[in-house]
């Protein structure tokens, strides 16, 4: 199997090993059509990473739409089981992409959970978050935050909704410097400021971390998930992932959907987040009768460009033959490389690029070898 | 190793200047030759030289680790990279214009001229003031003389060339200065190095 791993490109590969991995932890395969109602993805457009969605009108007039996401389909669609329904999926959206300007198709794949999410839950989720990362590279980051914290601390603080908005991008791309002026602009507290910039800046291991974070905490909110951050912390602080988890509270989503923990990760060579997911309480609430979710989606489109493969053979065997051959000996010669689990190609001349381990030439019913690396 | 993206020209060579002081040097920059990548092993510096207005794209692209850009190139693309330092650098305005003897006509929409279009609408948006934009790409100065447009939205650094051209500074929309910037991956993966630099600046910068 390794060695069929091995042949294919990083996303197949890793379509399959996190398939095998989900599987493994009992979660179930959800696949869906690959259309939705227009209207769905219009009344929740807040939560799309893009705000196009890319229609059509079907047969009977209805104004459809290519999927931009998977886990509103899912937690809309999914048959739910009375206490959890631990899903997985590998399919495809289809997203506006900034740097041309045009739809394309992204494959991802994922986890969704739904019904009673208990702190057990969100440290095997961040696990097989983690896991997940390390099947891609195993330098990886895994960036945890949780909304408690700057939201709850943004809420306190009594400026205007157009300066909380500026304060989020401020924090989202770590710019204490700005987030500053912004804060005085709008006579925000100065403590408060103060402790916005101190949580914004953090960026260091979890285990470590976490007591100086919760040490900031100033409100009941916080404080609250500290406990559950502490709880991840003595879970997940003697596993293998340990070092590999980090604090870092700019990792921010909308509080119209997410709640509690959500994370992005990160691989040594991919420029951007390449898995980001969290707790959706918020969004269940309102689309299902569920009360509590958390997920995850890997984003699989750029990886075989990170990831490249070097260029092997493009089959063990080239057996090149001209057309006085027998078809039938010649059919039966290239069988039998297969059958011995040889790839073989058949041609009349070797193919423009083409690379073999070894080349025959076909001649009277035998065969020449005339190269081999 | 750092691969730092410079913008080419006046502000990329002070920005090389405030790097170098820090002990970030790579004495083969000043060689007169063609060459856009610099490296220097012992420093663990890699400096690339690029469009001003394509630094955000290295670094967003992760072809650098972090780089030096204007505000108003973060403010007029949307990148999704980390802004961790005000350079205190290439200090100057993004202003709205207009001939000296301009008067606001608001019963008609305003005829901005401008290179900086996503800045130029976000701020009309702001004052909820119907605009139509005529996007050029230089001597931005002459589209309100020569009836053009009503107003520009530009860059002004001395006011020289304002009053040059009988213009001069209508309303102020953002202070402008250089800012280090990095890629997120990069950010995370090579923290030490990037932290170690940004304490060396910030230390240079209190001065």
């Amino acid at each position: 199997m390794k060695d069929l791993l091995a042949t294919m490109s990083k996303e197949d590969s890793l379509t399959y090993e996190l398939s095998s991995l989900y599987k493994k932890w009992g979660y179930k395969e959800y696949r869906m059509a690959k259309f939705e109602e227009y209207s769905f993805y219009s009344d929740n457009r807040d939560f799309l990473s893009s705000s196009s969605i890319l229609a059509f009108n079907n047969s009977d007039g209805r104004l459809m739409a290519l999927k931009p996401d998977i886990t509103l389909s899912i937690v809309k669609n999914a048959k739910l089981n009375d206490a959890l329904t631990k899903l997985f999926y590998n399919e495809s959206v289809f997203r506006m992409t900034e740097s041309s300007n045009d739809f394309k198709e992204i494959k991802q794949t994922g986890v969704e959970v739904l019904g009673k999410v208990d702190n057990y839950l969100v440290a095997e989720v961040l696990s097989l978050a983690a896991k997940s990362l390390n099947a891609i590279d195993d330098k990886f980051i895994l960036s945890v935050s949780h909304m408690a914290f700057i939201p709850s601390l943004l809420a306190e603080m009594k400026i205007s909704e157009n300066a909380k908005k500026e304060i989020i991008t401020c924090i989202k791309g770590k710019n204490s410097h700005d987030l500053k002026t912004v804060c005085e602009k709008c006579g925000a507290d100065e403590a408060k400021t103060e402790l916005l910039i101190k949580l914004a800046k953090i960026n260091s291991k979890l285990m470590q971390t976490l007591p100086e974070l919760c040490a900031l905490a100033s409100n009941e909110t916080m404080k609250k998930a500290c406990t559950e951050l502490e709880f991840i912390a003595a879970a997940l602080g003697k596993s293998e992932i340990a070092d590999k988890l980090f604090i870092d509270l700019s990792v921010l989503s909308n509080t119209e959907y997410y709640n509690g923990i959500i994370f992005q990760g990160y691989v040594e060579k991919a420029p951007n987040a390449v898995l980001s997911g969290g707790r959706y309480d918020n969004l269940a609430a309102k689309l299902r009768d569920v009360t509590q979710a958390i997920g995850f989606a890997v984003y699989l489109d750029n990886l075989n460009l990170y990831y490249r493969k070097e260029r092997g053979y493009d089959s063990d065997i080239l057996i090149l033959f001209d057309s006085a051959s027998n078809s039938e000996s010649l059919l039966s010669v290239a069988q039998s490389f297969i059958d011995k689990g040889f790839s073989v190609r058949v041609e009349h001349t070797v193919p423009e690029g083409f690379k073999a381990k070894t080349v025959y030439n076909f001649e009277n019913g035998a065969l020449r070898e005339v190269a081999s690396c | 190793m750092l691969n730092i993206a410079l913008p080419k020209g006046r502000l990329g060579d002070k920005v090389y200047e405030l790097f170098a002081s820090i002990g970030y040097d790579c004495s083969e920059i000043y060689s007169d030759n063609r060459k856009l990548v610099f490296e220097n092993k012992e420093n663990g510096v890699r400096y690339l030289l690029v469009k001003p207005s394509d630094v955000a794209i290295y670094i967003a692209h992760g072809a650098a680790d972090i780089g030096v850009v204007g505000k108003d190139i973060l403010e007029e693309g949307n990148f999704d990279i980390y802004e961790l330092l005000d350079l205190d650098l290439g200090k100057c305005n993004m202003c709205v214009a207009a001939p000296n003897d301009y008067v606001e006509d608001f019963d008609r929409p305003l005829r901005v001229a401008t290179k900086f279009v996503n800045i130029a609408k976000n701020y009309y948006i702001s004052l909820n003031r119907e605009i139509e934009i005529i996007k050029l790409n230089g001597s931005i100065e002459i589209a309100p003389i020569l009836g053009l447009s009503d107003v520009i939205v530009d860059i002004v650094e001395s006011g020289k060339t304002l009053q040059e051209n009988n213009l001069r500074v209508y309303e102020k929309i953002m202070p402008i200065s250089a800012r280090l910037i990095a890629n997120k991956s990069s950010y995370k993966f090579k923290n030490e190095d990037i932290d170690n630099l940004m304490e060396k600046l910030k230390k240079v910068l209190a001065k």
